[in-house]
């Protein structure tokens, strides 16, 4: 007679030292009873819970995680759980993208004092569980490939391309700038030499976002650098300026209107006309505007085993090139989290485990940060619809936060700051 | 199926702490009959690995001779460094080799031999030093100049006594200028200085083997070639970033050379020869 | 004389191929606008009649992006290792170009020069190559410039020419290739019209004379400056094959694995001391030329390209072997 073991499942709570770990304790030495399946993973803050902690937690087999801490205001170090807070808000939207079973995610405020709280969430989150069964993790229901909405592919007609090689051969010859980086006949040229200005082109190839070289060592070797610019592109130096990436009086930014390449990001493109340029060449009608998330809504719109489905066909073609991190002017990190090795934060192999968490870091790296340039989608060998990785999370800045990235120079941060009065609904 | 990936099991009989971050490691098969049938030559290296950590490659710093275990030495430096300074007498770890070329010693005889080195370099040395010593008839005046930063970075010091008593041996210690300590009693100076000023006669019948950073093989050599050795004779075992040993993932080019297969030893008339590429 | 078979029949066999438990790959549509080589489910999914080649290369059904070399079981001080578990399925790569196939022989040589890769051997051993002839090419194809043509036969089991009618000529070249379409194919008095290609592009000797004399040469800083460092030439070429050995699992024990791995990234040098011998892009990308126009043909004399023109094609910056190669052999 064979006998099926009933499943317990596996809760893993990542808690703050200060508050809920003592609220647990509370709980124990208040003989107040709880379910066993609970592992409490004890940090000093809430503020320091890596969000790859809780994709850690579901590759290790856990059934449910739970991210606890101080109440607002009551941290121990002030401002972690408001920092935490925001993370989570953002990251909770990206999960949900990707098709994670939301109802296996919680968050809670559990105060030093709340002990009966401790095992009335315990309790509950653990009962949920049992109900969900195990967590399968990855494991999605196979989708055909959605049809997403057709936008037009607005196309400029590149006509200032004389003006652009004037301005660069003048800021050369005058010595006001060492290098211009600029596009080329077959891609991205370094123009040193006022004769060679001629090299430099303007049409509808120029796709590239230039602003990716300013963290490459060879390129800050050469001097000071003018740089030629489309609105997308432009964002992304507010970003790196904001970020202390680029010294913005050591950079000489040559804006191009631009009334798009022909492809679909360029559609109801906000920022047709560069705003903080030392100079701009010519003038763009601004474009129609488009529900810029319709295409969101489409995957949204699917069943969250669907979109795991999805996601995990998408993943699964990725190769580990990089290519996306390497294209993004925002991924300017010496060394980034994926090429260390103490710790091994994410597994180096091209498999779906791998893979899924190395696309979770990227996209999330962008949080507020993405100006939405399209490069990473459009260099991905994979096809890999990135895009709606960094959109998804452009969506959750914009109606949580009313933020947007590179769009405001003052508009500082999104998740280096925070407000006491950001948005809490979906923590216990 | 034979996988040439997969590693020999091998049992650690003793670690030995030689500086704060260096460790030697004695090691023997867990197969009895891969014991048996193993040997290798002196300047091969192995991939020595910890599960769980990774592979990497060291010289396996023992004589031939020593019939019944191997051993390789090695600094605390990285991710893989990290598991294999865990291991304890008793452990399992896994080692695949003998790779690369070795030193040529038939071509040594009857030569007197120098041997320069500086710091973790010395582990490639030590084997030879034994294995010249263990046919000591074989070969002529043998020098030793060692050095490191600090006399804490010396290694395999509890051996230089016993190789300074061997006949017609000569062992000469040193410590960076800056790093001496009160205590220390050997010469003070980068090698090829101590080198110079130790007097070791050196001309056509010598064979030098010097291990270090390019540097110090570019400043040994302009000495050595002043007092007519041939760049022929002259000596050293190359480090390239490794993985599979065997002459295929690719890491270990210098140039038109696979470090792994063509190497790790070459003579300096062969490495001057290769492009700035290592 | 020749032999032909219809899309339909070819669509056909697909079928029974993966039916009789085959693997079966070929050019697949897998996202609004990427054409890539992948296994496919059905035989609907195979895309023919295409105008520009899938991005990437067949190398992967052979030499997989991650293939576990072994296992480890750690049960207290002792490690028990378990085989790779993996039955390896016959595969039918159908749909591959002459350059992708070509790149197999010349990738033999460095999998079995001295120790044989066995895994690599393996799937090599259980693998039938059923190549389409190009019909056209695009401006970054030069395989006429590295020894081949559009018709090519090297590296095929079996080649089926475009009559552009639907219909293909079939060449059997090898004795699995007859294997294969035995029975299937119909005999013909027509002979598909073969392409000329692509006119020659570049000099391999001279791009690999002019690698090894010029090492230290400005060139390579002021020609590869665009750069970025990603994995995507590497990655997608037919002869790349450069891989990294990790350790991967927990406590209880794990897998031992290759994975790929480019010249191009920084860590591809790099010591665990911190000193890295090719510590600019553009002594990276001068690796890469080296390799494939020095290197590989002093060991095994050819060279280490197959002109598919992937690199160029794809790269972000629009480099590539093509662009730095037609540099050298013009400039």
């Amino acid at each position: 007679m064979s006998e099926t073991k009933a499943f317990e499942p596996k809760i893993i709570a990542f808690v703050c030292n200060w508050c809920t770990y003592l609220g647990a304790d509370l709980a124990g030495t208040s003989r107040l009873e709880y379910p066993a399946n609970v592992r409490l993973v004890r940090l000093p803050c809430t503020g320091r819970i890596d969000f790859n902690l809780i994709i850690k937690a579901f590759e290790m087999k856990a059934d449910a995680v739970l991210v606890s801490g101080c109440h607002p205001g009551d941290c121990h170090y002030t401002s972690g759980n408001y920092h935490a807070r925001r993370r989570w808000m953002l990251f909770r939207d990206l999960l949900d993208l990707l098709g994670f079973d939301m109802r296996r995610i919680h968050f809670s405020w559990i105060s030093g004092a709340e002990g009966h709280k401790f095992q009335q969430i315990i309790t509950e989150i653990t009962e949920e569980t049992r109900k969900l069964g195990p967590n399968k993790l990855y494991e999605g229901k196979p989708v055909a490939y959605p049809k997403f909405p057709e936008t037009g592919l607005p196309l400029g007609d590149f006509s200032t391309e004389a003006e652009m090689r004037t301005t660069a051969r003048t800021l050369l010859s005058e010595g006001s700038v060492q290098v211009v980086i600029g596009y080329g006949e077959r891609g991205p040229v370094f123009v040193t030499r006022a004769e060679d200005a001629d090299k430099l082109v303007w049409n509808r190839n120029c796709l590239t976002n230039l602003t990716a070289y300013l963290k490459r060592k060879e390129i800050k070797a050469l001097g000071k650098a003018a740089i030629v610019v489309k609105g997308c592109d432009e964002r992304a130096l507010v970003v790196l300026e904001q970020e202390s990436q680029i010294e913005r009086e050591n950079l000489h930014v040559i804006g191009m209107a631009c009334e798009g390449l022909g492809l679909p990001k360029c559609a109801g493109c906000r920022v047709r006309q560069p705003r903080f340029a030392d100079e701009v060449i010519s003038t763009a009608k601004p474009a129609e505007a488009i529900d810029h998330y319709a295409a969101l809504d489409v995957l949204m719109a699917m069943q969250p085993e669907e979109r795991m489905g999805f996601w995990a066909e998408q993943f699964d073609r990725c190769q580990r090139c990089y290519a996306c991190r390497q294209v993004c002017p925002m991924c300017f990190c010496e060394q980034c989290l994926a090429d260390k090795n103490q710790p091994q934060e994410i597994d180096t192999s091209a498999t779906r485990k791998g893979n899924f968490a190395w696309q979770i870091m990227r996209a999330f790296h962008q949080a507020g940060r993405c100006v939405g340039c399209g490069e990473c989608t459009r260099v991905c060998p994979a096809g890999i619809d990135l895009w709606a990785l960094n959109l998804a999370l452009e969506r959750s800045a914009e109606k949580n936060f009313d933020f947007s990235a590179g769009i405001e120079k003052s508009a500082g941060s999104l998740i280096g700051a925070y407000s006491t009065r950001d948005k809490e609904e979906f923590i216990q | 199926m034979d996988n040439i990936y997969q590693p020999d099991l091998m049992e650690v009989i003793e670690t030995q702490q030689q500086t704060r971050d260096v460790k030697l490691v004695k090691l023997r098969f867990r197969d009895p009959e891969r014991a048996k049938n193993f040997s290798f030559r002196v300047g091969q290296f192995g991939i020595f690995s910890a599960f769980g950590y990774g592979e990497s490659t060291f010289n396996i710093c023992s004589s031939s001779n020593w019939n019944d275990h191997i051993e390789f030495c090695f600094r605390r430096v990285g991710r893989v460094t990290e598991g294999l300074w865990k291991l304890e007498p008793g452990d399992t770890m896994g080692f695949r080799g003998p790779y690369g070329n070795g030193y040529p010693l038939e071509e040594w005889r009857g030569k007197d031999l120098i041997f320069l080195g500086g710091g973790i370099a010395m582990p490639p040395i030590r084997c030879a030093i034994w294995q010249a010593l263990e046919s000591r008839q074989d070969f002529g005046q043998i020098s030793v100049v060692y050095g490191a930063r600090t006399p804490g970075d010396l290694v395999f010091k509890d051996e230089f006594s016993e190789w300074a008593s061997r006949e017609r041996t000569r062992i000469v210690q040193c410590v960076d200028p800056g790093g001496e300590t009160p205590e220390w009693k050997g010469e003070v100076g980068f090698v090829p200085a101590v080198f110079e000023r130790a007097k070791i006669s050196a001309g056509a019948n010598s064979i030098i083997l010097v291990i270090g950073p390019p540097i110090m093989i570019k400043v040994t050599m302009k000495l050595l070639s002043a007092m007519g050795v041939p760049a022929k004779n002259v000596y050293t075992s190359l480090e390239n970033r490794m993985k599979c040993g065997v002459g295929k993932c690719g890491h270990c080019n210098a140039g038109p050379v696979y470090v792994c297969k063509d190497g790790p030893v070459f003579s300096i008339e062969q490495l001057n020869a290769l492009p700035m590429d290592y | 004389m020749s032999e032909i078979i219809s899309q339909d029949l070819l669509r056909q066999c697909v079928g029974e191929w993966l039916a009789a438990g085959k693997r079966v790959a070929g050019p697949k549509q897998v996202s609004w606008n990427r054409v890539l080589y992948a296994p496919l489910a059905t035989p609907a999914e195979l895309l023919l009649d295409l105008q520009e080649r899938p991005v990437n290369s067949i190398k992967e059904f052979f030499f997989p992006k991650h293939e576990k070399l072994y296992g480890y079981k750690i049960e207290g001080n002792d490690i028990r290792l378990t085989d790779p578990e993996e039955t390896l399925p016959e595969q039918v790569i159908l749909g591959g170009r002459p350059c992708d196939a070509a790149a197999l022989p010349i990738l033999d040589h460095i999998f079995n020069w001295d120790y044989k890769d066995s895994q690599y051997n393996a799937r090599r051993a259980a693998t039938t190559i059923v190549t389409i002839g190009c019909t056209t090419h695009d401006d970054a194809c030069f395989c006429t410039s590295v020894g081949l043509t559009p018709t090519a036969e090297r590296g095929s089991d079996a080649i089926l020419l475009p009559f552009g009618d639907g219909n293909y000529e079939v060449r059997c070249v090898t004795e699995k290739g007859k294997a294969l379409f035995a029975g299937r194919t119909t005999p013909s008095d027509k002979t598909a019209p073969e392409h000329a290609g692509p006119k020659k592009k570049i000099d391999p000797t001279k791009v690999g004379v002019f690698a090894r004399d010029h090492f230290e040469d400005s060139f390579w800083q002021q020609q590869t400056l665009a750069c970025l460092g990603c994995g995507i030439c590497a990655y997608n070429c037919p002869t790349c094959h450069c891989f990294d050995i990790v350790d991967e699992g927990n406590a209880a024990g794990g897998e031992r694995a290759r994975n790929w791995d480019s010249c191009q990234f920084p860590l591809f040098t790099l010591h665990a001391g911190g000193y890295n011998s090719r510590n600019s892009q553009p002594n990276r990308q001068r690796q890469r030329v080296y390799h494939k126009f020095h290197i590989y043909p002093e060991k095994f004399g050819e060279v280490l390209c197959t002109g598919c023109g992937n690199c160029t094609r794809n790269c972000p910056a629009g480099l590539g072997i093509l662009r730095i190669a037609s540099e050298i052999s013009h400039g």
